[in-house]
């Protein structure tokens, strides 16, 4: 495990990438200064969905597991987050790093017992469990049944407490890029390229040694992690979480997204997350025709460029 | 490595379409300072309860232009500004957020409870004014919310004539209660199940139903085994219609109500004039029940092509008693619209008088029970 | 056993609308080895194109009304089901199979809106209903219009059945579904094949869509999603690709959501519906009545 990485990205930059990253980072990072409580909720939302798309993309992207049900493991964090804080009280902070974990556990559940099936049925498991998730959240009692939780309290920092939209647009850009540098890493690591090798053929791969069981089960669990921590910041910025929040469509919007900006590629699975987001708001004007508009751009898009947005340089690195 | 040239170049792109999301959001933030009143209305235009949402929008514009067309608020027009929330919390907390920055200073609609518990945090941290004209689950004013004004009694009210209206005037003792696992129709169900246990009923089965299939005999067959003497339906026409037709074809004991979700002609049309015969509805006094609102009813078929739908007016009403309570303040300063509100005395509306208790409900309920015969809903 | 009785009868109905579907998206499958999302809403399209016909023909419709608006659902839902495979799949039938199942989430959101759009948001009541009028059986209630829907059914399933076991044309689906390639090189036109599997499968889920209709009374344009999601649960169940299994994946799944009510209460059938089909797959991970094949994907 010494050597890490084949390559890193960040090394061969040419000229014109910093400015870019620059130019960018200026609009991320003045975005709270000039941008209205509208325009700074849809961008928040759009992280959190970067966040989300990048967890998934471990699994359907690097590993190759279609995963119908992810909003559950996104459900798991938000309500982890909720339940501890409201009945126990506990500090934000904490019960952000149990709901990952409870998600990352909810992603072994899942993933132990199907790992040996094949691909449509593994979708079919998967949405299964995410509408039991779903419809559990919504008979407990314990999550608040159908109207939800509300009144989550507002988390804070060393007594700064989180009051405005633009500190959950910080905290969830924070966590967007740590997410992408995380998963990054993880997809040119030892273990990225099991799941790439597992993706492609699997047969090969554990001919070649590679436990595939254990290797699966570990991008179930990592992409659960990520959908874990992003519901836990999501439920505390909403104050407020209801199960309708985690029904199928969230779980194939998240999908969605990553197909749209291209598959098991992060700068596509970013720009995907964000254009999921942002398309409805723009087509807002629109109001019932949107997704009438949405559907027909995605039957579009998946016929001229199948392979997402994103110019795929796939033949290329792997 | 150019991938990552591009991801920047992407990401600055959609963060240019980001900022460009919302131009009218932009121009709008002063909220239509000259001789405008921006006034948002949120309501459910997609999704499900679309046609509640659209009905709520009618009457709402309705109103807004018989109070233009007599010269608007002190010379100020009310601009009407819709936000669909999609009667989900997330979309509706979306459309909150955006109403808010475009600097509207009343907000107006809400017929999901579920998107309005949500969407009222972000109201009530703008200061903005909220009148709700349907929504009515209890838990709305258990917030607190200074801001959050309801002209519907609440979910407790209606539940108390329910249980009332089954255990003395139908003289039944066992009660089954039905829902579909919505905020406001699980919650209506609960505080009715208390009510019918305080006035000494019982409970014989508490059922909930998925409103997005049709068929529920399977629940219906359990429910018939109980033998029950009344049978309580929270929640929405649609599925309500299909319960009723189903309960009388099994056979199932006793009589079946609704609540005021499923006060719509539709119920009977569903669940066919047969089925429905004696059905009671447990409702706040809609338009045609009223001999006063019979030119509102003229007025709204002849604007619209369509009969009223149950929450039209009361949306109608809703949308004067706000107008009345911005020229109350004399500004259209959003703390000085609140307190109009709150201060409202004895407001004609076609549902009775309205003033405000503390918590934003109304001071008197008044609910009424209709009874279907030959398919038509008539007035006990 | 007044109440066992009824609840077989319960899930008797239930499961034959969903085998019905079940049936069109275990015959997609098998030929091109596409979920097709959007074959819940097809039989929304056939509800939606029965209402039409028959508000056309106005009050006092006969059994004629009825009998040309069944077809014309029949007829529409398999035309639609012929357009979208042409359209939207055909031209990624080699791409990545998520690909295709995206396009099929944007198929489905275009029918979606697009009924919404032309027939309005509201709840529309059926203007033809069977009448509700039964009889006792063993104490319970069986009516005359759910005996039609059995009937129909079973009849619709055997002829499908006859079709793709002993007709030429069902001898060609079988073998695309069992090598696309080698079926294309021995002159079979593959194309034209997979659009009669669409044509079927497609119209008999407007064909359903039409008899929920007339049965349940209520349409929306949202009724499909919920349907098929049943549906396609129910041919993973049957084991998908398979069409008795898809059949008895329908009934299994009826009799699942029914006694799911019964022993766990009705806010509970679908955690154990959905606990059940997590069980059979990975107990037996090709459904009841699936073909064992190992994957390469």
């Amino acid at each position: 495990m010494a050597q890490l990485q084949t390559t890193t990205p960040l090394a061969k930059k040419s000229p014109l990438i910093p400015v870019l990253l620059a130019l960018f980072a200026v609009i991320l990072f003045l975005m709270p200064y000039y941008a209205n409580n509208y325009m700074l909720d849809v961008a928040t939302m759009a992280l959190f969905y970067v966040v989300l798309a990048l967890g998934l993309n471990i699994v359907v992207g690097y590993a190759g597991l279609l995963d119908l049900g992810y909003s559950a493991f996104f459900a798991v964090g938000a309500y982890t987050s909720a339940i501890l804080m409201t009945q126990f009280q506990m500090n934000f902070w904490l019960t952000f790093l149990i709901g990952g974990a409870l998600a990352a556990l909810a992603g072994i559940i899942i993933g132990a017992p199907t790992l040996r099936l094949r691909s449509d049925y593994l979708a079919i498991v998967t949405l299964g469990f995410g509408e039991i998730i779903r419809i559990t959240a919504l008979n407990l009692e314990i999550t608040g049944s159908s109207s939800g939780i509300f009144g989550i309290p507002r988390p804070s920092i060393g007594g700064y407490a989180f009051t405005h939209l633009y500190d959950f647009y910080w905290a969830m850009l924070l966590l967007a890029i740590l997410t992408l540098f995380a998963v990054n890493r993880l997809g040119n690591s030892r273990l990225g390229r099991a799941w790439k090798y597992i993706r492609e053929d699997e047969d090969a791969a554990e001919a070649m040694g590679i436990d595939r069981v254990r290797v699966k089960l570990i991008a179930y669990a990592l992409g659960a992690m990520f959908g874990g921590f992003a519901g836990s910041l999501f439920a505390v910025k909403m104050s407020a979480i209801a199960p309708e929040s985690f029904n199928f469509m969230q779980s194939v919007m998240i999908l969605l997204a990553i197909v749209f900006g291209g598959l098991g590629r992060l700068p596509g699975v970013v720009l995907g997350a964000v254009l999921v987001i942002i398309l409805p708001e723009l087509m807002r004007s629109f109001a019932e025709w949107r997704f009438l508009l949405f559907g027909i751009a995605l039957v579009v898009m998946m016929i001229f460029r199948p392979q997402g947005l994103w110019p795929s340089g796939r033949g290329k690195t792997e | 490595m150019k991938s990552w040239q591009k991801l920047g170049l992407a990401l600055t792109l959609s963060s240019a379409l980001l900022s460009a999301c919302s131009p009218e959001a932009v121009n709008n933030s002063s909220g239509g300072g000259s001789g405008e009143i921006l006034i948002g209305v949120q309501t459910p235009t997609t999704g499900s309860s679309a046609k509640m949402g659209e009905d709520m929008n009618n009457a709402i514009k309705m109103a807004t232009e018989e109070i233009n067309e007599k010269g608007g608020i002190d010379g100020k027009k009310i601009k009407l500004e819709f936000a669909d929330d999609a009667c989900d919390p997330q979309t509706a907390t979306a459309a909150a957020n955006k109403l808010v920055s475009q600097g509207v200073k009343a907000v107006i609609g809400f017929y999901c409870s579920g998107a309005t518990l949500p969407s009222s945090g972000i109201y009530h941290n703008a200061g903005v004014p909220v009148m709700v004209t349907a929504a009515s689950s209890a838990k709305i004013p258990a917030q607190g919310y200074k801001e959050v004004f309801l002209t519907t009694a609440t979910t407790d009210q209606q539940s108390e004539a329910a249980a009332e209206y089954m255990l003395k005037t139908l003289g039944g003792k066992r009660v089954a209660i039905v829902h579909d696992n919505t905020a406001f129709a699980k919650g209506l169900a609960e505080t009715t199940q208390t009510a019918v246990q305080k006035q000494g009923g019982q409970v014989v089965a508490f059922e909930a139903i998925n409103p997005e299939e049709k068929d529920f005999t399977a629940m219906l067959t359990q429910l018939k085994a109980q033998k029950p003497d009344a049978t309580f339906w929270t929640a929405y026409y649609a599925a309500g219609g299909l319960l009723i037709k189903q309960f009388e074809q099994l056979g199932v004991s006793g009589a079946i109500g609704v609540g005021d979700g499923s006060n719509d002609k539709t119920l009977i049309e569903i669940a066919g004039k047969e089925a429905a015969e004696d059905a009671f509805v447990i409702t706040s006094p809609t338009a045609e029940f009223i001999p006063e609102a019979k030119s509102f009813i003229d007025t709204y078929k002849s604007k619209f092509n369509m009969e009223p739908g149950p929450y039209t007016a009361v949306s109608y009403d809703g949308m004067r008693l706000l107008a009345d309570a911005i020229k109350r303040a004399g500004s259209d300063d959003k703390a000085a619209i609140v307190k109009a509100l709150s201060e409202t005395k004895s407001f004609k509306t076609f549902g009775g008088d309205v003033s405000f208790k503390s918590d934003g409900t109304l001071e008197k309920s008044n609910f009424i029970v209709l009874k279907v015969k030959n398919g038509q809903f008539t007035r006990e | 056993m007044e109440m066992f009785t009824q609840q077989m009868i319960n899930a008797l109905i239930i499961g034959s609308f969903y085998a019905l579907i079940a049936l069109g998206y275990s015959m997609v499958y098998g030929i091109i080895k596409l979920l097709n999302f959007a074959h819940g809403d097809l039989y929304m399209v056939g509800a939606f194109v029965g209402f039409a016909v028959l508000s056309l023909f106005g009050g006092g419709t006969g059994l004629l009304g009825v009998v040309v608006a069944f077809f014309a659902a029949l007829l529409f839902g398999g035309l639609l089901g012929i357009g979208i495979e042409r359209v939207a799949y055909r031209p990624l039938l080699s791409s990545p199979r998520l690909t295709i199942l995206i396009t099929a989430v944007g198929v489905s959101l275009v029918l979606e809106n697009g009924v919404m759009k032309s027939f309005g948001p509201s709840f529309k009541v059926y203007p033809v209903q069977l009448p509700t009028e039964g009889f006792q059986i063993f104490g319970a209630t069986l009516t005359y219009a759910q005996i039609l829907i059995i009937l129909l059914s079973v009849l619709l399933m055997t002829a499908l059945h006859l079709f793709v076991t002993r007709s030429l044309y069902g001898k060609a689906m079988r073998a695309i579904s069992i090598d696309h390639a080698a079926t294309s090189l021995m002159g079979i036109p593959v194309t034209r094949i997979i659009s009669l599997t669409f044509f079927i499968g497609s119209s008999l889920a407007a064909a359903s869509g039409m008899m929920a209709g007339m049965y349940y009374g209520q349409i929306s344009f949202m009724m499909g999603f919920i349907v098929g999601l049943k549906a396609f649960t129910a041919a993973v169940i049957g084991g998908i690709g398979s069409i008795p299994g898809a059949m008895l994946g329908g009934l299994v799944l009826g009799l699942l959501e029914s006694f799911g009510t019964v022993w766990l209460g009705s806010e509970w059938k679908d955690v154990f519906a959905f606990s059940i089909l997590i069980l059979i797959l990975v107990l037996k991970p090709t459904g009841l009545l699936g073909e064992n094949v190992t994957e390469r994907m």
